[in-house]
């Protein structure tokens, strides 16, 4: 449908430089919708103008969040559970929730369930090892360095503790799944095979605490240096099997827990500061 | 594919083919509608909103829109009329935002809304204004004014929708357009 009036092409020209009365602009604007020979004109002199660059800008942005391919599964999954975009890309984007990272972490696992089966030693070792897939999914996902998305992480229209917690929540339940998993396959279901559960937790929240002083690797690494050494001098002092893991050992992770959850509610400012 | 074809207007087909090709997932058809389209709409658009940013992100929320739901067009009417509807009403989400949750209810709870529904203010302006100067006559309307009048009685706004655009309240749309109303007539006259 082509009417016979058209745009002068001099009007137009000033539309588009931006230097033409309302009455004209109103005009153009009205006949534009139902003239594609118009709009063929006011494409050209965009595209001969400096709004060329934002509109190449423009399309790059559409074939990003348009293009399939780049979606990832999980990506896909965060969209469906009905998460904003920009959330999902950001969890797509972590390391720590990619499936080489759950193969990784799973062969660990299964390592150690395996060894379960074996003695209380193995057990022991179980213990010690699934606490630490959180932990490590955790500083992974999060911190210069390591984290491939640390900049999109910084451009994000999100304060940083916002984003920290979502990853890490994420990454939580990403890993806690896989763990529990694995410890379906341990020899005895009794109350062992959820004993890792708090110390997870509390790692995490200790991890995620000193990371606020430090970076998140060298929080990481302290902290499951300082948890393994614990519970093996714990294990050799005491006389009881597995003692760190028992009454007082979980009531003691659950103070851990809550105290490093204090602090990082307090130290929210700084993790927003040091990316500002 | 990032560098732009050659001309737009080869392709043989027309816009309304192009829609219904974005279903099947034909992403060049994605890409000539944007040629054919986002100039005109990224030009119209940055004359109603100052910030560059949030046109730009208008603009790109409007073909993502397209491309994921093709089937809002509907096989009538001009493809550039039904582009520019969305462009118009994604900008004035991004403007809106953070969304308040009376105005996230009162969507959901009209998905019928169409500018026909609210009576559009189109009719308030034009009615009663005979035919003279009528360029001259917008011309000495003030900015205020005109911008109102181009929310409205142009784009096809609602008061509401014109309000949000223009970050003022309801009331104060109204009284600008019948100031507005009055002075075309008092011109015309």
């Amino acid at each position: 449908m082509t009417p016979d009036w058209h745009a002068e092409p001099v009007a137009l020209r000033h539309y588009v430089a931006g230097r033409i009365d309302e009455a004209g602009a109103a005009s153009i604007e009205a006949h534009i919708p139902s003239c594609w020979r118009c709009r063929r004109s006011v494409a050209t002199l965009i595209g001969l103008g400096p709004m060329a660059a934002p509109l190449s800008r423009i399309w790059g942005g559409i074939e990003e969040r348009t293009d399939p391919v780049r979606r990832g599964a999980i990506e896909r999954l965060v969209v469906r559970v009905g998460l904003p975009e920009h959330i999902a890309r950001l969890l797509a984007a972590t390391r720590s929730l990619r499936l080489s990272w759950f193969a990784a972490m799973s062969i660990a696992l299964g390592f150690a369930a395996l060894a379960a089966h074996g003695s209380t030693d193995g057990l022991l070792l179980f213990l010690i090892v699934a606490p630490l897939v959180p932990l490590a999914g955790v500083a992974a996902a999060y911190g210069p360095g390591v984290d491939p998305a640390y900049e999109v992480g910084l451009a994000a229209p999100m304060r940083s503790f916002r984003l920290l917690l979502i990853r890490s929540v994420a990454v939580l339940a990403a890993s806690i799944t896989l763990a529990a998993a694995a410890a379906l396959t341990l020899p005895h279901l009794d109350w062992a095979a959820a004993a890792w559960l708090v110390p997870s937790l509390a790692l995490t929240l200790v991890t995620l605490a000193l990371s606020t002083y430090v970076s998140s690797l060298r929080a990481a690494v302290g902290v499951a240096g300082g948890w393994v050494a614990a519970v093996l001098v714990t294990e050799s002092l005491s006389r009881a099997r597995l003692a760190a893991f028992r009454g007082i050992g979980q009531l003691a992770f659950v103070i851990v827990a809550l105290v490093a959850a204090a602090i990082l509610a307090n130290r929210r400012d700084a993790i927003d500061r040091r990316s500002a | 594919m990032n560098q732009a074809p050659a001309d737009p207007w080869a392709d043989p087909r027309n816009d309304a083919a192009l829609v219904q090709a974005l279903a099947g997932g034909d992403e060049g058809a994605l890409r000539t509608l944007f040629d054919r389209h986002a100039p005109w709409i990224y030009l119209r658009l940055a004359r109603r909103c100052a910030d560059p940013a949030v046109v730009e992100e208008a603009v790109q929320d409007t073909f993502v829109a397209v491309w994921r739901k093709p089937s809002g067009y509907r096989a009538s009417g001009e493809v550039a009329a039904w582009l520019w509807g969305i462009a118009l009403r994604r900008l004035i989400d991004r403007l809106r935002r953070p969304a308040r949750l009376a105005d996230r209810f009162r969507r959901v709870a009209s998905p019928l809304r169409s500018p026909s529904y609210e009576r559009s203010a189109e009719e308030q302006v034009l009615l009663g204004i005979q035919f003279g100067d009528l360029a001259g006559a917008l011309n000495h309307l003030s900015p205020e004014l005109r911008a109102v009048l181009q929310a409205t009685a142009l784009d096809g706004l609602t008061t509401r929708e014109a309000a949000r655009l223009l970050g003022i309240p309801v009331g104060t749309v109204k009284t600008r357009l019948m100031r507005a109303r009055a002075q075309l007539r008092k011109e015309l006259a």
